[in-house]
């Protein structure tokens, strides 16, 4: 049963009031993020686009639990994150694909598995490279993998354990553009088949245009939402997409809003 | 470029022999210093050869089994420091405060408490165990952040981030700490030694020292260094293997 939280359950997370402050040396702080809300439904695909040093990452970080609010709460399905994390409700992709260099793609995805102490469902690690386009490379080490094929490996593990929520942190923020827009386009056609809450951190308007429902743009730091803007072109989004005037006309409005100082307080 | 180096290697091991052979020839060191070439005459000998041989065994058998026990239990220290956090501040300034007490010191400490055979095993655990102890602590605190996030965000107790996770990105560094653990037992075996054991490198060292055996005192410590070389040359290989394998 979630405990103490009033959330509406088609909430799937929901952040309100969030205060971060980062402690400096002597007493000094850094305040982060300054009375954030944001709400995101179930199944829907929330992206966060800010400009470098906005806080996104650090929101990103509380709802994995990685990082505790100052003030405020965060509510995942009505619960805290801690207690998602604990039953292995959470799926999660950094910008550094953080795979065991040891182990092959395989087993680096059905690694949630063995955290959770469950049996490796095997059909389930085949399918998903298969999904992420990886058939054939099951046996090869990291190392032997393209940036852009560790980070499919990175997307299916996280997949593996069907998580409740997908946090993406930047997963594409390291490939090269050409790399990007086509992890893009591949992200947006598995999604389509999976239909998991997301919450993907970006600082690319086109990526975060591309792939989510509603786009959230926070100001600079302390992060505050500044506009959210919903994404109404229809899925899937294929190439086709990035040719749509519509799209190129969302892109420019919100990169405009990136660009310009945040009002002044 | 590989041949090059090999062949400076080479030719500074022969200037260091010849210097040797020079200086012990002109008489400069002393009667503690004999030409190598006499020590080599020495180790010739049948009879040298057979009491080299029990001392080598003696003592390879001694730092070998130091070597294991040092590493066993410096390994299940650190796991302990891992899986339990707020132990780990006093376990470091534990193994701090034993690796300060000279062996030297320990030496005589243990022959009284475990007895004459015991003694240069233990001793080469103690040298040998922290060398792995200070390796492995580091190694397993070591893990990148982002690795580290993941298995907390997949709900990883810390057994099984210990197991998954902080041991095998720690397996580079801490073969590393066994190639310095290696000579470190060896050496601590000959201190254990010295105390009084049955045989052995040590008292090999000992008995050649009290009767003016210069030679044999000599192919005693070269025997002892060139065990200590080659468990450190067999090591440095394994940590090639190791490295391409985890990394």
């Amino acid at each position: 049963m979630p405990a103490s939280t009033t959330t509406d359950p088609v909430t799937a997370i929901a952040l309100s009031g969030i205060v971060k402050d980062f402690p400096l040396r002597r007493g000094e702080v850094v305040r982060a993020l300054d009375g954030l809300d944001i709400e995101i439904g179930h199944g829907e695909f929330v992206a966060l686009l800010g400009p470098s040093g906005c806080g996104k990452s650090t929101v990103l970080r509380l709802v994995a639990g990685l990082e505790q609010a100052t003030q405020g709460e965060v509510a995942v399905e009505g619960a805290r994150p801690s207690d998602l994390i604990r039953d292995h409700r959470l799926g999660v992709a950094f910008q550094e694909h953080a795979l065991l260099p040891w182990a092959t793609a395989r087993d680096n995805v059905a690694l949630p598995f063995h955290v959770a102490g469950r049996p490796v469902d095997h059909e389930r690690v085949t399918a998903l490279l298969a999904l992420v386009g990886l058939s054939g490379f099951e046996s090869a080490r990291p190392r032997q993998l393209s940036g852009g094929m560790r980070q499919r490996v990175a997307i299916a593990r996280a997949l593996a354990l069907e998580p409740d929520v997908l946090l993406l942190d930047e997963p594409f923020g390291a490939l090269d553009a050409v790399t990007r827009r086509r992890m893009n386009l591949e992200l947006a056609r598995i999604w389509a088949e999976q239909r998991i809450t997301t919450l993907l951190v970006t600082h690319d308007v086109d990526e975060a245009v591309l792939l989510a429902d509603r786009v959230v743009v926070m100001t600079g730091r302390p992060g505050r939402v500044r506009h959210v803007h919903e994404i109404r072109i229809p899925r899937p989004r294929g190439t086709e997409v990035t040719r749509d005037p519509e799209f190129h006309a969302i892109v420019d409005e919100l990169t405009a809003l990136l660009d310009e100082p945040g009002p002044a307080r | 470029m590989r041949a090059t180096e090999r062949g400076l290697a080479l030719v500074g091991a022969l200037v260091v022999l010849v210097l040797a052979e020079v200086i012990g020839r002109s008489g400069i060191g002393g009667v503690g210093w004999p030409p190598i070439s006499e020590v080599l005459v020495h180790v010739s000998d049948p009879s040298a050869q057979r009491l080299l041989g029990r001392a080598l065994g003696a003592t390879g058998a001694a730092a070998g089994a130091g070597f294991v026990l040092g590493t066993v239990v410096a390994l299940l220290v650190t796991a302990l420091g891992a899986l339990l956090p707020s132990t780990a501040p006093g376990l470091d300034r534990l193994a701090a405060v034993i690796h300060a007490v000279p062996l030297i010191a320990v030496g005589p400490l243990l022959i009284t408490i475990a007895g004459r055979d015991a003694t240069p095993t233990l001793v080469a655990a103690l040298a040998a165990g922290f060398a792995v102890f200070v390796a492995a602590t580091s190694a397993l605190a070591g893990t990148n952040p982002a690795q580290r996030d993941l298995f907390s965000v997949l709900g990883a107790g810390r057994l099984v981030t210990l197991l998954r996770l902080q041991l095998p990105a720690g397996v580079p560094l801490i073969v590393d700490g066994l190639t310095l653990a290696a000579p470190a037992a060896v050496l601590g075996a000959v201190i254990g030694e010295w105390f009084g054991a049955r045989r052995g490198i040590g008292v090999l060292l000992v008995s050649s020292m009290q009767n003016l055996q210069v030679e044999q005192l000599w192919a005693a410590a070269l025997a002892a260094a060139a065990v200590s070389l080659a468990a450190y040359v067999l090591l440095v290989a394994l940590r090639g293997a190791v490295t391409r394998r985890f990394t």
